[in-house]
């Protein structure tokens, strides 16, 4: 995993997952990276400004420990 | 032209019929078995093409999606083979983005108009209540069981996924059409249910998927946690055109979409089992079979919806991937939404109108058309023949009370029948002279889509309904107001295309 991307650039944790690499010849063109902690996927080829934390749109941001903030859709049975 | 292979029990027809010609119109419609087929039929009539240069997965596809479907009218779908670091994958973006694909799959010619479309659809709308034809084959002969994954499941190996907006929260599946069965009732054919669902992959074999509890597939995991029953879906991805197109229509808890889709195409749909006893389109592309992982909530979103903006991030279900199916050589099958115009509009714009019309049409013969191509009707425009002053607001309210209707329909305007409300032209000349200001009803605190951002709360808002009919008793009609005849009718169409002639004539 490259060391740009030891952070997930939404919630900068770093339960980062490196889950598939896009290959020709053998030669790595890009990598797809999930953080286990949102549940952010993104590949490190893609611009900036999806992928880079101080170039994201801050209103994407998601803090995981304010689980609260984002609903749960369907209740599951207690 | 790229010939889009065709595999086995794929019938092609050679009838020998142009398509985009008039001719096409009035002769019997070319079968259409799976996407392939649409896509070679799309081909020759130019509206499919595969685009010659390799892509980055982000932004490319993307920009060029949006490029080709700004062309509302022509846009073609677009294909791509050459795809930075998915060697031999294929994905296809557009097929339903613009009008001429469109009238393409219900067999009419290119430059069909959108109200002749609308007809045409209504028309088939009221065969669907006819014995469902549907053809069904083993498994063992399936295309789409050419290939078995059932091991080392990778989805990002087989689906050359991206990103879809920028600022989506991973690779979303936009148009995946989700087979299901009751729980409580599983033997019962007409209680699957095929829906339109957002699918966000969390890993090679994990996905989640995006429901509230009023839909089908909502009620269906909340039975299955409650009863602790397993609970398996099979994700068919790559379709017949049609299944896209009408499998998010609002139909009844117990009527099968495959049977509609059937009925609507007036071409039977061919199916067959998925591995995990379901029951699939036999030519689709892509079949990713699945199990809900109960009580498993996972973080899901944002994702740029169809109203323009992007919908929260909200804890949805998790579902575990038990196998893969697939054609060799899969084309996968993506849509670009955001800001309209997108695919979202051409794709369901008349299935949205289609059940409106038809329901208020048996109550109120006086109808003549519904327009609620606008965002999934989250703006309506219904003309009917006026009987009195206020009618047209009763028959509003009643469009508020169809199935689709309560949710979505949230600003509606009401014409005459002189006005063709696929025309907005005519529209706003309607609003401009037929609305006093005292003819709106605010109706507050109604049911909303969850996804609409002018909600007062996430799920509940105001609709609005503008009459802009004309002025009949016992309202007060004010001075005698006589309408200025339009000369219409054959002898100005003629004309018309006399003056096109001439036009073109002088610029050779």
């Amino acid at each position: 995993m490259s060391a740009k991307h030891n952070a997930c650039p939404r919630c900068r944790g770093s339960e980062v997952e490196l889950q598939y690499q896009g290959k020709e010849d053998s030669r790595v063109i890009w990598s797809i990276l999930h953080c286990t902690r949102c549940s952010f996927t993104w590949r490190d080829s893609e611009p900036p400004e999806s992928i880079v934390s101080e170039q994201r749109d801050p209103f994407f941001n998601v803090d995981p420990d304010e689980i609260a903030r984002y609903p749960i859709i369907l209740a599951p049975t207690p | 032209m790229e010939e889009i292979p065709a595999r086995s029990g794929v019938e092609k027809s050679g009838n020998g019929v142009q398509p985009g010609s008039i001719a096409a119109a009035t002769k019997a419609p070319r079968r259409i078995g799976s996407l392939r087929d649409f896509l070679q039929l799309l081909s020759e009539n130019r509206q499919c093409i595969t685009w010659p240069a390799p892509v980055m997965p982000e932004p490319d596809i993307r920009h060029i999606a949006v490029a080709a479907s700004n062309d509302v009218q022509n846009g073609p779908a677009v294909i791509f083979d050459k795809i930075r670091g998915y060697p031999g994958r294929r994905l296809v973006i557009g097929v339903h983005a613009s009008w001429a694909n469109i009238a393409t799959l219900l067999g009419r010619a290119k430059g069909t108009t959108i109200k002749e479309m609308f007809f045409e659809m209504t028309r088939r709308w009221g065969a669907k209540g006819a014995k469902p034809e549907l053809n069904w084959i083993k498994p063992e002969e399936a295309p789409v069981h050419e290939v078995r994954v059932e091991k080392d499941i990778n989805l990002y190996d087989i689906i050359p996924l991206t990103r879809i907006n920028e600022f989506d929260g991973g690779f979303y599946i936009g148009k995946a059409a989700v087979v299901s069965r009751d729980p409580r009732d599983p033997e019962d054919f007409n209680k699957q249910n095929v829906g339109i669902y957002r699918l966000q992959p969390h890993g090679p074999d994990r996905f989640s998927l995006l429901s509230i509890p009023a839909h089908d597939i909502g009620r269906q995991i909340l039975v299955a946690e409650k009863d602790r029953r397993p609970f398996r879906i099979a994700v068919m991805l790559g379709n017949h055109p049609a299944i896209a197109m009408f499998a998010a229509t609002p139909l009844a808890y117990d009527e099968s979409e495959f049977s509609y889709a059937s009925a609507m195409m007036g071409q039977p749909m061919t199916l067959t089992q998925s591995g995990n006893g379901l029951d699939i389109l036999a030519e689709t592309e892509i079949v990713i079979e699945a199990e809900l992982m109960h009580g498993e909530r996972v973080m899901e979103g944002p994702f740029g919806e169809f109203p323009g903006s992007y919908s929260g991030v909200r804890r949805a279900p998790l579902f575990k991937v038990t196998a893969v199916s697939h054609r060799r050589d899969p084309i996968f099958e993506s849509i670009y939404i955001g800001k309209g115009w997108t695919e979202h509009d051409t794709l369901i714009g008349l299935s949205t109108s289609v059940p409106i019309y038809s329901v208020l049409k048996e109550q109120f013969p006086e109808v003549q058309a519904v327009n609620a191509l606008y965002h999934h009707g989250m703006t309506g425009i219904i003309s009917l023949k006026n009987r009195y002053g206020g009618f047209a607001k009763s028959v509003a309210l009643r469009a508020l009370g169809t199935p689709h209707g309560m949710m979505y329909l949230k600003n509606l305007i009401m014409v005459d029948d002189d006005v063709d409300p696929f025309d907005l032209n005519q529209v706003m000349w309607a609003l401009s002279v037929r609305t006093r200001a005292s003819d709106i009803m605010l109706l507050p605190n109604m049911p909303m889509i969850p996804i609409d951002p002018a909600a007062e709360v996430s799920g509940k808002g105001h609709h609005l309904i503008i009459d802009a009919t004309s002025f009949l008793p016992p309202d007060n009609v004010g001075p005698d107001v006589k309408l200025v005849r339009r000369p219409a009718g054959e002898h100005i169409e003629r004309l018309m295309d006399q003056i096109r002639r001439i036009q073109e004539d002088a610029a050779q």
